[in-house]
């Protein structure tokens, strides 16, 4: 190839042109940043150690770009220049100044800046935190709450409730296969191990619901293994955690009360507790509260009467290979009742 | 060599019409009365047994010395088989030896094939010969369970087979003709149809064929109804209780289901002699506390005994159920072969989970329970699953 001395490289033997690609980048960054505003995003921190997180992320990230530009724009300066001019570009001192000190410093730097911030994350918390304990199940998590001695005040799933400005500690274990516990919003991925318990430390700063997902392959629905976390005021979250470490109410009308018994004759109990009833299974969450919770299934679906009848006639078809088995066996009337009682456990 | 191809060609064309012609004038005789000739009956039994040999390849044979296949096997037998093939010491059916070609008295042939090809006969009948195939073509178990009971007939004499297959369910229960008078008396609209039922599961309901055939008193008339209707329907297959469930109407069904389910004092077989103390241990934990590290629920909750809440009468009793048809039904679940329905979904996921070992020990340990004798060993295990404990280790709390 013969190239043109004034024009090196022509637009035609360019096929995308100059401008294309940084314009495709930009918008590409773009979109994916808007993706990254919400309710389970790295990039909207709501608890300092989410903002180390975000922090870390946007300096590595401009760091990359500033570093990438200068790179890009040394490479096509190499490029045009005219002959004769460039030859600084590769002498010793821009090669060992700019490969090896500024690469060994700046990673260096980073090394001691991430490890820092992932000791704020892991580090006890100070002051009183609450004590929570997440155990991962195949395809769903069990959530425990700790009263102040360190005893289980109650057991919950799917939906991790805490106090805003108050530390939270959660101790993650697995009941199975390795699962990770992930809520950008707050914190950072912490794997559940089998045999091991990780601790991971967050304090929501506003209030606010976010949400959570299982961030280490674990089988066929580790896709809809998800959860929230609600954010709360400290009155409220005292007062919801009072009523959570009671029992279940009590059936107040006629068809809820067919409900109830419905859902003790089916077997449901043999998997699922209610406190107060004679339900006490462990295979699957506890439903004394389940109406009070923001989803079902793990973060799947929302929780209504709806929602409800959905999973319990269908649930193998909505998360196939779960632990549930389907109950196609109700006629509508009994359906309807069940799905009354568990929406009525507020 | 063009040409011998163009004359090979038009004597295809002529035989065949030649042979369609034949069949349309209708000179061909189809009688069965006449039977074939000599080299035609050669040439189709040689085919037949070649073809046999030929397809039965590489079947691999389980073993079949559980008695519970011999018996099973034996009672379809009197049912499904002996009106064409005739059973020692029994008349043969002179309309069925008017086929062509006849059945073959089964004693005398059997010798002549293998555990292998029997199967495949069984499981897939013989074209052009009225052999037909097996009911429930899923069900190789069953098929194995006549197999099992075919290659002991020949040793058996007239006095023996009659021996075995009364003993199967009846004599251990029945007792005297004027207590079977009785019984039949008490069934009401569903006396007659209840004989048939009675030569496998007793008249009581007390099942047998040691293990063979499962025990029917007990169940709820909701349980029983349900499985009557799902082999009917084909929802549940068994090549056994298919065709005796779908002769009957759906009110004989009824009729039959509330005669069983009323029955109370049923006998109850020794309790198994193989379960260690281990197993059966092993068996109460499972069925009081199940197995939450492997996703198993508690059995007790849907199927006694003395569940905390009655369970749906849908749901059927364990409770002295034979150890070989409990283990039997949880491996078809586990195979995806048992069917039943939207019920049979429920226990479908929940047999998914069980081990061979854990499969072994509920069975033994149903089977040697009886009601009202509360089992110390599920008492004592009750009480682990009411605390959950902490997972953190004490240190660190
Ligand atoms: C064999 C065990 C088993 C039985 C029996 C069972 N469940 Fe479940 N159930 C589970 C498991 C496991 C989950 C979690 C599934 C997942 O999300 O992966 C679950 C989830 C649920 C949920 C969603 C809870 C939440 O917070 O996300 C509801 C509601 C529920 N079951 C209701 C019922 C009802 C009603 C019955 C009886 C008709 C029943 N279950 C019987 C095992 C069982
Ligand atoms: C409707 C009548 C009929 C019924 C019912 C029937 N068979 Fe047959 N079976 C036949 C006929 C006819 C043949 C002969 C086929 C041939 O010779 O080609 C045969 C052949 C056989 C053979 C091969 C025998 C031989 O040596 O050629 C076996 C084995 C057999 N049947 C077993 C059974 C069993 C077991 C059952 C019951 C599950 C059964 N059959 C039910 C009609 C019947
Ligand atoms: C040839 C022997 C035989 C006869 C006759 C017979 N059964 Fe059965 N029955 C069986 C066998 C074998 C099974 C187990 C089938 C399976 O694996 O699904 C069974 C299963 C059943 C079941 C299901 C039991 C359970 O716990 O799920 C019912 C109900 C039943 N039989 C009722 C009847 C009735 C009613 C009749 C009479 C109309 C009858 N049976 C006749 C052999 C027989
Ligand atoms: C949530 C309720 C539930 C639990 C828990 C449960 N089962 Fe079942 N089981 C059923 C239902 C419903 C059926 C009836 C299926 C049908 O009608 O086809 C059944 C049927 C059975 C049968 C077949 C009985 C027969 O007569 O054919 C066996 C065996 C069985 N279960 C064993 C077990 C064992 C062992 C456990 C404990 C590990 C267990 N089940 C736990 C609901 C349950
Ligand atoms: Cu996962």
């Amino acid at each position: 190839m013969k190239a043109d001395k004034r024009h090196p490289i022509t637009k035609a033997e360019c096929p995308f042109g100059f401008r294309w690609p940084v314009a495709a980048s930009l918008v590409t960054a773009f979109l994916l940043l808007t993706g990254c505003d919400g309710i389970q995003a790295a990039l909207t921190p709501n608890s300092p150690g989410a903002e180390r997180i975000a922090e870390i992320a946007w300096i590595l990230f401009i760091g990359a770009a500033v570093i990438f530009i200068a790179v890009m724009a040394l490479t096509l300066y190499a490029m045009i220049a005219r002959p004769g001019r460039g030859g600084w570009i590769g002498s010793g001192a821009l090669i060992i100044g700019g490969g090896l000190i500024f690469p060994v410093v700046t990673l260096s730097a980073l090394l001691i800046y991430t490890l820092d911030a992932a000791g704020v994350m892991t580090a006890p918390a100070e002051g009183n935190p609450l004590r929570i304990e997440v155990i991962g199940h195949m395809w769903w998590w069990e959530v425990r709450y700790l009263d102040e001695d360190g005893n289980v005040a109650f057991v919950s799933a799917n939906e991790v409730r805490v106090p805003v400005g108050r530390p939270v500690t959660a101790a993650v274990s697995t009941a199975d296969v390795i699962h990770s516990f992930w809520v950008p919003n707050l914190a950072g991925k912490i794997d559940m191990i089998p045999g091991r318990v990780n601790d991971v430390t967050f304090q929501a700063e506003e209030p606010g619901t976010f949400r959570g997902q299982c961030a280490e392959y674990c089988g066929a629905q580790h896709a809809k293994m998800a959860f929230f976390v609600v954010a709360e005021e400290p009155e409220r979250f005292a007062r919801w955690f009072e009523h959570q470490s009671g029992p279940a109410r009590e059936p107040q009308t006629p068809f809820i009360t067919r409900g109830r018994d419905l859902f003790l004759s089916s077997g449901c109990g043999a998997c699922h507790t209610v406190r107060g009833t004679p339900a006490a299974g462990r295979i699957g969450p506890d439903l004394t509260h389940v109406g009070s919770r923001v989803s079902i299934a793990a973060g799947i679906l929302d929780n209504h009467i709806g929602t409800l009848e959905a999973w319990i006639a269908n649930s193998q078809r909505i998360k196939p290979e779960n632990r549930m088995p389907s109950f196609d066996v109700f006629e509508g009337e009994d359906l309807r009742a069940i799905a009354a009682y568990l929406e009525s456990l507020k | 060599m063009k040409r011998t191809l163009i004359i090979l060609a038009v004597l295809i064309a002529l035989f065949g019409a030649g042979a369609f012609t034949l069949a349309w004038s209708g000179i061909y005789n189809v009688a069965a009365s006449t039977g074939h000739l000599a080299v035609t009956r050669w040439f189709l039994e040689f085919g037949m047994r070649n073809s046999v040999e030929t397809h039965a390849l590489g079947i691999e044979v389980p073993p079949l010395d559980d008695p519970s296949l011999f018996y099973r096997g034996l009672g379809h037998y009197q049912g499904g088989c002996a009106p064409c093939h005739g059973a020692p010491g029994e008349g043969r059916n002179p309309i069925t030896r008017q086929m062509l070609p006849p059945p073959p008295y089964l004693a005398n042939t059997i010798e002549h094939w293998s555990a292998a090809e029997l199967f495949w006969i069984v499981k897939h009948g013989i074209k052009y010969a009225g052999m037909p195939a097996w009911v429930a073509q899923q069900r190789d178990d069953e098929v194995w369970a006549v197999v099992a009971f075919l290659q002991r007939l020949p040793e058996m004499e007239p006095e023996e087979y009659r021996r075995v297959s009364e003993s199967q369910a009846t004599s251990q229960i029945e007792g005297t003709p004027e207590e079977r008078a009785r019984l039949l008396a008490v069934a009401g609209s569903a006396g007659e149809s209840l004989v048939a039922c009675a030569r496998c599961h007793g008249l009581r309901g007390a099942g047998g064929g040691e293990g063979g055939f499962p025990r029917l008193a007990g169940q709820s008339f909701e349980y029983l109804q349900h499985a009557l209707e799902s082999y009917a329907v084909g929802s549940r297959p068994s090549g056994i209780m298919q065709p005796v469930a779908a002769e009957l109407s759906e009110a004989e069904r009824r009729n039959i289901a509330e005669y069983y389910a009323g029955i109370e004092d049923a006998p109850y077989p020794p309790k198994p002699q193989v379960a260690d103390r281990e197993t059966l241990q092993q068996g109460a934990a499972l069925v009081a506390n199940g197995a939450p590290e492997q996703g198993v629920p508690a059995c007790v909750t849907c199927h006694g005994p003395s569940a905390a809440v009655a369970p749906d009468p849908v749901y059927p009793s364990l409770v002295g159920q034979y150890a070989e048809y409990i283990a039997l039904q949880l491996e078809l679940w586990r195979s995806g072969k048992r069917g039943g329905g939207s019920y049979s979904e429920i226990m479908a996921t929940i047999a998914e989970q069980l081990t061979d070992e854990q499969i072994r020990a509920v069975s033994l340990y149903y089977a040697s329970l009886r009601p009202g004798e509360a089992p110390q060993a599920a008492a004592e295990s009750l009480g682990e699953r009411l605390d959950a404990p902490s997972v953190v280790p004490d240190d660190r709390n």
